[in-house]
């Protein structure tokens, strides 16, 4: 084997490996969406600790299982452009483990069930429902999974600022003011990993300072903390973490659809200014979850409002546009990996609409932490951000071994197309209905679409087993063959 | 209602949005050369883009000409009752909890462990208004009610395993 292939095949392990880890868990935290549908619906008799106690790992895991693969995505990329660091990479994966070991075990053998945004003082005023030692876990586990994440971006950042003189650059400002011209302009995987590495770093170091101040109020609760300030710094970090997955995980997107279409998706000028918006919007846009909180400045929840809808602009007019248009007439093959792709686009622009409806003041007043949240951010998140990780998956088995697509793929294709949208669907309904989001039981005339809700979270969950069961044909196949130096399999 | 409002411009574009996608997806099998493609679509996003900044106008203007925040004005007679509310886990502590058709009523909210959400329910259970019950601050929610009957307080910000069992009452006479 030639150096440069087994340096790509070691490459590719380690992104194999954030996959894995993340496929996995994302599909056994499904079990427990579907459980708490299930107690929703009063199908399922479920003590309150136990619906809070899934409905906290549900939370966490989901957000933790998809920012790494999204992160094993970007890593994926963006080593083909920058040199990154594999060590810092397993260093992460390893944080991750211990952090997803601490979380599991202060949920479950201390009652920990704080949400996954551990909203300051709950960790440590809970009526006595969990104790020290559990909060402790848990926080100090998403402390150590922070601290990974954070030394992964401060290596994207360090990479690319050594290859492109300066995060700025990273983000095309030269070509924006003109300095520097638009074929010279940095590629969409450099684009979105800058934006990533900004937001992440800003929203981990945010993460940290609440956690840390929890753990102080856990440990000690005579040392107490501003709730307003922590309630700004859980939201900074949420919010931003969490939609930093699509915009790692985007980066699939740029590739994969230039790749099967033959055709480029360059970063040109409005597309540069697309990613500085996304960047700007991203970090201050978090205040749309404060709403209802009136005591928080006036001017800041109007811009709250003003912002998030100008944060859809760059998807629904650059992004998207350009995935429309590259597709268009284009010849496509379509088949696992561009299908999911395709349908990830899908997912994320029709997941905006109800996003930016809900960040309407007015609207907020009476549908704020409703069902209608997670009814758009399901939408957004598992047909948008996981559709892309499960349609890099596709691509990577295709690039990376000669497991064929079967007939059952295609199933579980329209399966989670429709499991996903009827289980959004039936949050939306829900939200509509007036129904609250984070509720362990549900009175009678709430309950119908969480049971349809559950019937459509159980078909998710088969076809993702699908993906899955592909995934690992896949993995038990590629050390069976040799690799070709450039995959010709895809044109 | 604001929610059928919510939910029919949200169906509407989420139609839109999967009819552009269905058409793409059909439009993709045939095989067309990309430099007149972008150039033509290029030009329709520049409409599509401007639209779309103009449509986001009108509706954040629309939107923002009264907010819930925004104390009424009342009238050069009429006083409002205002009511005191403490979280608590897990039950509302109220200073009064029976009102009047037309009455204009402030809440006053705040908590004394936990963030809680005050959400007032009808008895249809659709909900009405809401703000967060924060300790160490105190939120304001304006309502008068219209139609007499019993209406429901319901938790709205998760604050630990009662959470969902967290229901107050008031009267509207
Ligand atoms: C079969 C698929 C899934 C089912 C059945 C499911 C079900 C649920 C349910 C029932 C809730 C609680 C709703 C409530 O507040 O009452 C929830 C919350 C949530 N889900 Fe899922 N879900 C699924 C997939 C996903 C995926 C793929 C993600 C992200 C990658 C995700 C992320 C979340 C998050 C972040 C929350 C919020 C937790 C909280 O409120 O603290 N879910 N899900
Ligand atoms: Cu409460
Ligand atoms: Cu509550």
């Amino acid at each position: 084997m030639s150096a440069v292939i087994s340096e790509k095949k070691s490459r590719n392990n380690l992104v194999v490996s954030y996959l894995t880890v993340g496929g996995i868990i994302i599909l056994a935290m499904m079990v427990f969406g579907v459980l708490m549908l299930l107690a929703q619906g009063g199908s399922l008799n479920l003590s309150p600790a136990a619906f809070y106690q899934f409905l906290t790992i549900h939370g966490t895991g989901m957000v933790g299982a998809a920012a790494l693969a999204a992160a094993g995505v970007m890593w994926y990329f963006l080593s083909k452009y920058v040199e990154l660091s594999k060590k810092i990479a397993q260093v992460n994966l390893a944080l991750f483990l211990i952090g997803v070991v601490m979380v599991i075990i202060g949920v479950f053998s201390f009652e920990y069930a704080s949400a996954w945004t551990f909203l300051y003082p709950l960790p440590a005023i809970s009526a006595n429902a969990w104790g020290v030692t559990g909060a402790l876990l848990y926080l100090f586990g998403m402390l150590i999974l922070g601290i990974g994440f954070l030394l992964f971006y401060l290596d994207t950042g360090r990479a690319i600022i050594k290859k492109y003189g300066s995060l700025a650059k990273g983000l095309g400002w030269d070509v924006i003011s003109g300095k520097k011209a638009e074929k010279d302009a940095p590629s969409s995987t450099i684009v979105a990993s800058t934006m990533v590495t900004i937001v992440n770093i800003t929203a981990l170091t945010a993460g940290a300072i609440v956690l840390i101040m929890n753990i102080i109020n856990v440990i000690n609760p005579a040392f107490t903390f501003d709730p307003l300030l922590a309630k700004n710094l859980t939201f900074a970090f949420g919010h931003i973490f969490a939609n930093s997955i699509i915009y790692m995980a985007v980066i699939a997107v740029y590739e994969i659809l230039s790749k099967y279409t033959n055709r480029p998706w360059k970063a040109n000028k409005p597309f540069l200014i697309a990613w500085t918006m996304s960047t700007a919007f991203t970090l201050v846009i978090y205040t749309h979850h404060m709403l209802m909180d009136s005591v928080m400045p006036k001017w800041m929840l109007i811009m709250g409002q003003v912002l998030s809808y100008a944060n859809g602009l760059p998807v629904l007019v650059i992004t998207a546009y350009g995935a429309l248009m590259i597709v268009y007439k284009s010849g496509i093959k379509w088949d696992m990996g561009s299908g999911l792709i395709f349908l990830s686009m899908f997912g994320w622009v029709v997941g905006v609409v109800p996003a930016i409806v809900d960040a309407t003041i007015v609207v907020n007043h009476v549908m704020h932490n409703t069902k209608w949240v997670p009814g758009h951010f399901h939408m957004y998140m598992a047909l948008g951000a996981c559709a892309m990780i499960f349609g890099f998956m596709y691509y990577l088995a295709k690039e990376d071994s000669n497991v064929e697509e079967q007939i059952f793929d295609k199933i579980a294709f329209l399966g989670y197309t429709l499991g996903i949208l009827g289980l959004s669907g039936s949050f939306l309904v829900s939200g509509a209905l007036s129904t609250p989001r984070r509720w362990a039981t549900h009175f009678p005339e709430w309950m119908a679409p969480a049971n349809f809700g559950a019937a459509a979270g159980v078909l998710t969950a088969l076809s993702l087993t699908m993906f899955v069961v592909h995934f690992i044909r896949y993995l038990s196949n590629r050390n069976k063959v040799e690799m070709s130096p450039e995959s010709k399999k895809l044109a | 209602m604001v929610q059928m409002v919510a939910s029919i411009v949200s169906l509407f574009f989420m139609s839109v949005i999967t009819a552009i996608f269905v058409f793409v997806a059909a439009k993709s099998q045939e095989r067309r050369e990309y430099k007149p493609i972008k150039k033509k679509w290029y030009k329709a996003r520049t409409f599509y883009g401007v639209t779309l900044v103009i449509a986001m106008l009108v509706v954040t203007i629309y939107t923002l000409r009264e907010l819930p925040y925004d104390q009424p004005v009342y009238g050069a007679e009429t006083e409002p009752t205002i009511v005191d509310v403490e979280a608590v886990q897990f039950g509302w502590i109220m200073s009064e909890t029976e009102f009047s058709v037309g009455e204009p009523i402030e809440f006053h909210v705040t908590s004394s462990d936990v963030t809680h959400g005050f959400g007032i329910y009808d008895k249809d259970k659709n909900l009405l208004a809401q703000t967060q019950a924060m300790p160490e601050y105190t939120n304001e929610v304006y309502i008068t009610f219209d139609k007499p009957g019993t209406y429901e307080i319901l938790c709205l910000e998760y604050c630990g395993l009662a959470h969902h069992a967290m229901i107050g009452k008031i009267e509207v006479k």
